[in-house]
């Protein structure tokens, strides 16, 4: 007796439709490396499993300035795609500590931002990129900021009659550059403890920041942004003391629980910790790129 | 011998690899039978409770469902390897959450999943045992009322929640104290921590017609599990027939019954052979994992680094149920006064009962914890006495001839060797080579278990060779060196034997693949076999090549002579057709070693067989912010007694560092109130291919007496000195000492910013 | 739901199955189709024992449904080499010590070929990358490493090279 019936829709629009006719008891099936492990442990328990492999039009990435994902382009896609091996550096470097090569090769950019684990490694980046989601349902498309998408553990914005259908992230301004720091117990197959991505765009003597945005993953309910310590490093010239004083904020800016991977006290050292070494790796991007 | 070996001592490739590396090798976990069923566990929620109300109706009428046992379907007996406490269900009271109250058996393992919901069970909840401290404490509720009605070893010193408190006793501290220009006092404290075999623990078993059942498992001991297996199904032994077809690892966690005994009542209710198989979370709450520790440990030492006298006391956290606590807080004893000369002891080993899963032997027992505390504590001491932490030990450390801490006689001591070219392989000269970058060292020794194995060894008519053993290959290749012995002795080679082995019905008793036992007692099984097939042969080919016996000697497949040769082919054929073949029987059981009797009590591992010695040395940087740690190198100096075969021996050392890295920087099973809180392998962190270092293994060779050309026991020991070698290493690195394990990332950075956790 | 009849291609093998919609590739193999070569464990993507090729992609047999892989080529450790012949990377870790208790050894040489298919020529540290996603209690790693970076010897050598 299987637990659920599945669908493989064959256009974006029976995909839809199939959602708006199931609602709350249906599952869009992506890559499934979190819908099945969720499904065996009994977390939820969907009648109807649309899968989306048959859908057209999700797997591409497309850089022309803008970067656009589809909803299905996995992580190991985007370690392979060398046009984001520049300035959006910080996307790859999300994408290669995902779990290992096998789970790399089936999970889906969709359905990490959908699955909204509070510690999901592509979420910090495309935070810090200003990414934001497109949401197609029976009444069109909207576009959501990833800000606005992620509501809080496994819950974000997204109606359950509509589909995901890719993640979009503005052109970088020029001198811009971006990293991602991940701490964990282990070097591989780990949930962080903490993420740190950061976007830094520098000036034309490379000396002074004029725009930064710093997002943090596994230290709240959803990733956040360290909006004081972008402030405050805005104008500034860049170095140990601005990149010090923004750690402290973005310390300030997180709400860690302790559990059995960490304690909240080690998690808000590491964000200091995190935010320095992201920020000096940005400046190290930024200046050799120029 | 008078030739250089031809066989042993060789790299050859292990007979097993080709099925391993083609899929077509049968694990337990891979066995299934026609027509058979799916068996799942019903387990307690409580960890300290009456069990009020058990309802299996609903259960047992769910579509699919064809048995549904409980206590009431087996034998009222208790069983447990030192002190028979263990039911296969609870009755009146659970005593951790996980232990088995029911079990179902289905037609797949969805109906036998979905039927466990069906199972209503009523818990009045008692005050649970939470720890050591709690169990000690006075007025603490007893985890086992009827202590004192159970079987059990009867030199075991049992009391309360205490199921052995065993000691060491040697001359008197208190002059030692007098004695000593320092005293060192510190406390440890060690996780419980996982085997974390890849295969999960499964059995299928199958009754005939005639009230016999067979059981296809993965344990370490079959016979064990067939003596346990009779008392639960209340049947002779003789009736019962456990088979090993192949074991994904081990280290200890599958030495007693598991899901054995489940099967097998599962089949004898349903009438139909049953598979039971655990799962991660079970192996994480219900299994037999490494007792967590704590360790008080008081050291009298003069000013010139010479140790006087050791007062130790060790608590091992055995759990709900006795399992291999008493025996392990034994050897503990003997690990906590380490290879070191010390006129007076005083060292004690308790096992406690908890409210936790009960725990077991998992690869060299007691071995990490105690000798992370001593290791750990001689480089404080070291360091306090302005001593090279190398020259402490190389000051204190047993040599040939000398006494052990029972008083046994210690010959074959390679340790001065192993602890000289370890730290010579490391550079131990530039202790701290650059900030945040330190070196480590640590010392130990371990047993090889005794215990008798026979072995059967058949030569077929074709000169190939059969080796039947009641041994089972758990993936040390163990198996392959033990048959490279009987190749040396035959004259063949290692390609021309076959091995059957790990059936309690078709192969001679072997007392089971643990303690590091296996190549050293069926090797020398083989060499027995061996000596008397040799006999056999001689004296059957002297007539035909007209040689006296004495003048024959195997040789290239033959028996060779002055005069000609016959091929062991056309002995072998000869046999058959004239009486039965040519056929043979050996046996080996380890000689006792002879200790002072008076020196221990509760004891039931009084000396260390065939002891072998080893030092490990580590390189490492420490990033003060993160706390993460970077391994530079590894280095290994094992006194292995003769390398059998020097790369499984490495891959008994590259392995066994991996998981004793493992049990030192992650692993760890959280409880909270009883529950364990991270039963799933996201959160019990084992090492990757990124977290470990190579390592470089020294094999150095003092060979013992006993062994197959002098080799000892070579498959624990690795595990030991990993977590006193990283700590040193550590605590030379940042200046940060941490005296509990595992030592995590978090651990170094709060000690380092000064606080307390 | 009533079954699905699904037609999967295993070892370039064709195999009509019919089974619920919610099996798993894993317990289809193991389970319908008899092949127990691709092992059993964790079944959350946290062991690798698992592993098994899907178009030549190393894939979590236990997250995959059987219902997705229709289509596919599956490859099983069963699959990489004809009978009787081993392929350089089992004969590698025969060879080099690498296989002792081999429980994890069949998604190990599985998630190895994948990667040397699209990195003929890696580093140690690639390999151990590579990896990370196959726990391996027994052997700390190090000869499997060794025997991977052996076998991508091997198979780079040209036609003929000893």
């Amino acid at each position: 007796m299987s637990r659920f019936e599945y669908h493989e829709p064959e256009s974006l629009r029976d995909a839809i439709a199939l959602a708006a006719r199931f609602g709350t008891e249906a599952s869009f099936l992506a890559g499934g490396t979190d819908l099945i492990v969720q499904l065996e442990r009994g977390r939820i328990a969907p009648r109807h499993v649309i899968g989306l492999r048959r859908v057209p039009g999700l797997t591409g990435i497309e850089v022309n300035g803008r970067v656009t994902l589809g909803a299905r382009v996995t992580p190991r896609a985007i370690e392979r795609a060398p046009e984001l091996a520049g300035a959006f550096r910080c996307l790859i470097e999300g994408a290669e500590v995902i779990g290992g090569h096998q789970v790399r090769n089936v999970a889906t950019v969709g359905g990490n931002l959908v699955n909204a684990s509070p510690a999901a490694d592509l979420v910090p980046g495309l935070l810090a990129l200003a990414g934001a989601v497109t949401l197609v349902g029976p009444a069109g498309e909207r576009e959501v900021s990833i800000e606005h998408f992620l509501l809080g553990p496994n819950r974000t914005a997204r109606r359950p009659d509509e589909l995901l259908t890719r993640v979009s992230l503005p052109a970088l301004p020029t001198r811009a550059a971006t990293a991602f720091l991940k701490a964990g117990r282990r070097r591989a197959m780990e949930i962080a403890v903490v993420g740190v991505a950061a976007r830094l765009t520098l000036d034309a003597s490379l000396e002074r920041c004029l725009e930064a945005r710093i997002a943090l993953g596994a230290v709240a309910p959803t990733a956040v942004r360290a909006h004081q310590a972008e402030r405050a490093l805005e104008g500034q010239p860049v170095g140990p003391e601005a990149f010090r004083r923004a750690a402290e904020m973005a310390q300030d800016a997180c709400r860690p629980i302790d559990d059995v991977r960490a304690s909240a006290a080690f998690r808000r050292h590491l964000v200091g910790v995190l935010v320095r070494r992201a920020l000096d790796r940005c400046v190290t991007r930024a200046r050799s790129a120029a | 011998m008078s030739a250089p070996p031809r066989v042993v001592g060789q790299s050859l490739a292990r007979i097993d690899a080709p099925g391993k590396v083609t899929g077509s090798a049968v694990y337990a976990a891979d066995f299934a039978l026609p027509g058979m069923l799916y068996g799942k566990v019903f387990r307690s929620t409580e960890p300290h409770a009456r069990l009020v109300r058990l309802d299996t109706t609903r259960a047992a009428r769910m579509a699919g469902v064809r048995a549904v046992i409980t206590a009431a379907d087996a034998a009222d007996v208790r069983y447990g390897a030192a002190v028979k406490d263990e039911p296969a269900f609870a009755s009146d009271i659970v005593r951790y959450v996980g232990q088995p109250v029911a079990a179902v058996a289905a037609v797949t393992l969805e109906a036998a999943e979905a039927a466990l919901a069906l199972i209503e069970a009523a818990y009045e909840p008692l005050s649970p045992v939470l720890d050591v401290a709690a169990a000690l404490a006075p007025g603490a509720p007893l985890v086992h009322a009827a202590w004192q009605s159970y079987t059990a070893i009867p030199i075991l010193q049992r009391e309360g929640n205490v199921c052995n408190r065993a000691r060491i006793v040697v001359g008197d501290v208190e002059r030692g104290w007098v004695e000593a220009d320092r005293v060192f006092e510190h406390r440890f404290t060690t996780a419980m921590v996982h085997q974390g075999y890849t295969e999960p623990r499964a059995a299928v078993a199958a009754w005939d017609s005639s009230g016999q059942v067979t059981v296809w498992s993965n344990t370490q001991l079959p016979f064990d599990v067939q003596a346990t297996l009779a008392d639960i199904l209340a049947i002779a032994p003789s009736k019962i027939r456990v088979i090993v077809p192949g074991v994904g690892g081990a280290f200890g966690g599958k030495l007693r019954v598991g899901v054995e005994h489940f099967a097998a009542l599962l089949a004898r209710a349903s009438g139909r052979p049953v598979k039971v198989m655990t799962t991660s979370e079970e192996e994480l709450t219900a299994a037999y994992p490494r007792q967590g520790t704590v360790i008080e440990l008081k050291t009298g030492v003069t000013r010139d680094g010479r140790l006087t006298a050791r007062q130790g006391r060790i608590y091992f956290d055995t759990g709900a149920f006795a399992g291999s606590g008493p025996g392990v807080a034994s050897v503990a004893t003997l690990v906590l006064a380490g290879p070191y000369r010390i006129p007076n002891l005083f060292i004690e080993g308790y096992a406690v009962y908890t409210n936790k899963t009960n725990c077991g032997s998992y690869r060299a027992p007691s071995g990490p914890q105690a000798n992370f505390a001593v290791e750990s504590q001689m480089d404080i001491i070291a360091d306090a006495l302005g001593i090279d932490p190398l020259e402490l030990r190389l000051r204190n450390i047993v040599h040939e001839g000398d006494e052990g801490p029972t008083g046994q006689v210690l010959t074959a001591v390679g340790l001065e060797e192993c602890l000289r070219r370890a730290a010579e392989a490391i550079g131990w000269r530039d202790r701290r080579p650059g900030p945040g970058r330190g070196k480590g060292l640590a010392c130990g020794w371990w047993t090889t278990t005794g215990g008798s194995s026979g072995v059967y060894v058949k030569i077929n008519p074709d000169g190939t060779v059969a080796l039947n053993t009641g041994a089972v290959e758990i993936g040390t290749a163990a198996l392959t060196g033990a048959a490279q012995v009987l190749a040396e002795a035959l004259g063949v080679d290692l390609a021309d034997i076959t091995v059957v082995s790990g059936d309690t019905f078709a192969t001679p008793f072997d007392f089971g693949a643990q303690g590091s036992r296996t190549a050293f007692a069926v090797g020398n099984a083989c060499r027995a076999a061996a000596a008397e097939l040799q006999r056999k042969l001689v004296a059957q080919a002297a007539a035909q090549l007209g040689a006296p016996e004495e003048a024959l000697e195997l040789r290239d497949k033959h028996v060779v002579g002055p005069n000609g040769r016959i091929s062991l082919a056309d002995l072998a054929r000869q046999s058959q057709l004239a009486g039965g073949g040519m056929i043979a029987h050996g046996t080996f059981i380890a000689p006792g070693t002879a200790y002072d009797t008076k020196r221990v009590e509760g004891h039931v591992y009084p000396a260390f067989h065939s002891p072998s010695f080893h030092a490990h040395a580590v390189d490492l940087s420490v990033d003060g912010e993160t706390g993460e740690v970077t391994f530079h190198k590894y280095v290994v100096a094992q006194d292995v007694g003769f390398a059998l075969n020097p790369t499984y021996i490495e891959g008994q050392i590259e392995g066994g560092v991996a998981q004793g890295l493992g049990q030192t920087l992650s692993e760890e099973i959280v409880y909270r109130d009883g529950r364990v809180l991270n039963a799933n392998l996201t959160d019990y962190k084992m090492p990757t291919t990124l977290d470990v270092p190579r390592v470089e293994s020294i094999l150095v060779a003092h060979p013992g007496r006993v062994g197959p050309f002098g080799a000892k026991g070579v498959g624990e020991p690795p595990n030991i000195e990993p977590p006193a070698a990283v700590a040193n290493a550590i605590a030379a690195a940042v200046g940060v000492r941490i005296t509990s394990l595992p030592i995590t990332a978090e651990k170094i950075v709060l000690a380092s910013r000064g606080d307390a956790r | 739901m009533a079954k699905i009849a699904l037609t999967l291609e295993i070892n370039r093998e064709r195999h009509e199955v019919l089974v619920e919609p919610d099996r798993t590739l894993l317990d289809v193999l193991r389970t319908d189709l008899g092949l127990t070569g691709t092992k059993t464990n964790c079944l959350d993507a946290e062991c690798g024992v698992c592993t098994v090729l899907v178009d030549g992609e190393a894939v979590n047999a236990c997250l995959y449904l059987a219902v997705v892989a229709q289509g596919r080529a599956i490859t099983t450790i069963e699959g990489l080499a004809p009978a009787g012949a081993l392929h350089p990377l089992q004969q590698a870790f025969v060879e080099l010590g690498a296989v002792q208790c081999g429980y994890c050894i069949p998604g190990m040489i599985l998630s190895a070929k994948a990667y040397l298919d699209e990195h003929p020529r890696p580093s140690e540290a690639q390999v151990r990358e590579a990896l990370a996603g196959n726990l391996c209690r027994c052997t700390g790693y190090q000869k499997i490493v060794d025997a991977v970076l052996a076998a991508a010897e091997r198979l780079a050598a040209p036609v003929g090279a000893s």
